[in-house]
């Protein structure tokens, strides 16, 4: 091999550099790619971050709406109950990490946010009404703002992913498996509960 | 769809590169306040010393074995106009036009309440850090821009006529149009090409004038000053163009990747459609009245790349300037062709 090299005109000198070149390439290589995909992870958990701020906050508007919305009309006083107990449920699958539950529970206030917006629908004197279309577009932010939340975890899950899993990165992640490796679910909706949502139509 | 989604992979990149883009435009900006001021000193010096060739007075200059006055005092013109950028940039886009600022708390009305609610909802979407500075610009016309020199000085400034006659998606598009170029950062690029270009002619117009009927000490009649006074008036002249250049410079491809973007945020094309419809409809409308109402409007310019429709497009010439001959903004056929929509009728 030596005599290889020799042959070539390169010298064991010459070969060391080459080689120290590479070691600092791929070295560098190495540290770029960590903390991307670090950067990726962060980004993923500060959009988790997010929807929990957003499911906050809409707890509260619509607890304080549900109690405007009721000396409007003779609106179900379940409504609210079932809100603060969908509420709770989804806070306990928090706690005990259960996300799945955690999801249909937040996915069911979400159910009862669009029967709110119905209601105004089919009263159109309410409709006109002021305070009813502050009601209305308070309630479309929200959800839109939830929405997007969840969008925004979606798309960094994706984001992150597909790095990971692409050659080169893939191997680096190997290295590090404890710091780069993990798996994080996309926020979605249940096979029975999408099978419901299609079948779901508009009635007046 | 397909563009939307090659586009929306590579809006990183475009970050980047306008960052990039943005340090030359500034390295430019100072080149050529050296330049001018360099220009005027060797003036002044071959008045004074009019046996020595310009060369010579030029490494004298850079060496300051002569005190290059003019050149320093143009350069610190030029930091000056960068930091008043920095710290003034909102008014300065906003100069000549009639607005005032939304928060939470001061909204006036509902309208202006869904506007905020809007753009936040967009911010999360987006995943921005800070909640931009939102301006209503009392006007009829409908138009929108964004601008800033980070994330965290950003604002977004729209139009009065633009809020009342779009309906609560088509403004979400147009919000989503605006963020998107606050994501890519085009806004730096865009404020310091369209502010330090502007602020570059009306200095130079002060030496300009000052050249030609200033006192000039007319005794002391010699070739090479009669030149330089022909190269300023020259530079006048060239100024202007290299100003359209640096214009030019900005990325071509920015109102559709901010088309794109939108898409990507609101995984709909539909609102944004109608909405660039609906504005191109509205100005081919009002024709007269607007065009009257960007003119009277001053400082128009500055605005004019920022603006996510370019009036001329309608055939308003906002300001008679040379400018109007190149305008950095694809025609509205083609943004909707890359958005998925052909018009019928055409």
């Amino acid at each position: 091999m030596y005599l290889l090299f020799n042959y070539m005109g390169l010298s064991l000198m010459s070969i060391g550099y080459i080689l120290l070149i590479a070691a600092i390439f791929i070295a560098g290589f190495i540290v770029v790619t960590y903390n991307s995909l670090i950067a990726l992870i962060e980004a993923i958990r500060n959009n988790q971050k997010q929807i929990d701020i957003q499911l906050d906050r809409r707890f509260k508007v619509f607890e304080s709406l549900i109690n405007v919305v009721k000396k409007y009309m003779d609106y179900e006083q379940t409504t609210l109950k079932d809100v603060v107990a969908l509420r709770n449920q989804a806070q306990q699958a928090k706690a005990t990490g259960n996300e799945a539950a955690r999801i249909t529970a937040e996915n069911k206030i979400s159910d009862i946010a669009s029967k709110i917006n119905l209601v105004f629908e089919q009263y159109p004197q309410l409709k006109a009404n002021e305070n009813c279309m502050q009601l209305q577009e308070e309630i479309v932010t929200t959800e839109n703002k939830l929405a997007y939340a969840k969008q925004a975890l979606n798309d960094s899950i994706e984001r992150y992913n597909a790095n990971k899993k692409s050659f080169f990165t893939s191997m680096i992640v190997n290295l590090f498996q404890a710091k780069l490796n993990f798996d994080y679910p996309y926020w979605q909706l249940g096979e029975d509960k999408v099978a419901e949502q299609e079948k779901y139509t508009v009635k007046l | 769809m397909n563009q939307s989604i090659q586009t929306s992979v590579d809006w990183r990149k475009s970050l980047t590169l306008n960052n990039r883009k943005t340090m030359l435009v500034i390295s430019v900006f100072f080149l050529i306040y050296f330049s001018i001021g360099m220009l005027v000193d060797l003036y002044i010096y071959s008045g004074q010393y009019p046996q020595v060739p310009w060369p010579q007075l030029f490494t004298a200059l850079i060496s300051f074995k002569l005190f290059p006055l003019v050149t320093l005092v143009m350069l610190s013109i030029a930091a000056i106009s960068l930091l008043v950028t920095f710290a003034f940039h909102d008014k300065l886009m906003l100069l000549g036009t009639e607005y005032h600022e939304i928060t939470p708390t001061t909204a006036q009305s509902n309208q202006e309440k869904q506007l905020y609610n809007i753009i936040e909802e967009l911010k999360i979407a987006a995943g921005l850090q800070f909640m931009p500075k939102v301006y209503i610009i009392d006007a009829n016309y409908m138009n929108a821009f964004a601008s800033g020199y980070s994330e965290k000085s950003a604002m977004v400034a729209i139009t009065r006529g633009l809020i009342e006659k779009l309906n609560r998606n088509e403004l979400q598009a147009v919000m989503a149009h605006e963020l998107s170029h606050i994501r890519h950062m085009d806004i730096k690029l865009t404020l310091m090409a369209s502010v330090l270009a502007n602020l570059m002619i009306m200095v130079l117009d002060m030496f300009f004038y000052s050249a030609i009927f200033g006192s000039s000490r007319s005794s002391e009649d010699n070739r090479s000053r009669n030149a330089l006074a022909t190269i300023i008036i020259i530079v006048r002249y060239v100024l202007p163009v290299i100003n359209i250049l640096l214009l030019l410079y900005l990325s071509r491809t920015r109102e559709y990747m901010a088309d794109a973007g939108s898409v990507e945020l609101l995984r709909d094309n539909q609102g944004l459609a109608s909405a660039l419809l609906k504005i191109n409809d509205d100005h081919a409308e009002n024709q007269a009245s607007y065009s009257a109402a960007y003119q009277q409007t001053p400082h128009e310019n500055v605005r004019r790349e920022a603006y996510i429709y370019d009036p001329l497009q309608a055939g308003i010439e906002p300001m008679s300037s040379l400018a109007d001959i190149f305008s950095t903004h694809p025609n509205l056929k083609d943004r909707l062709a890359a958005i998925g929509y052909v018009l019928k009728n055409e």
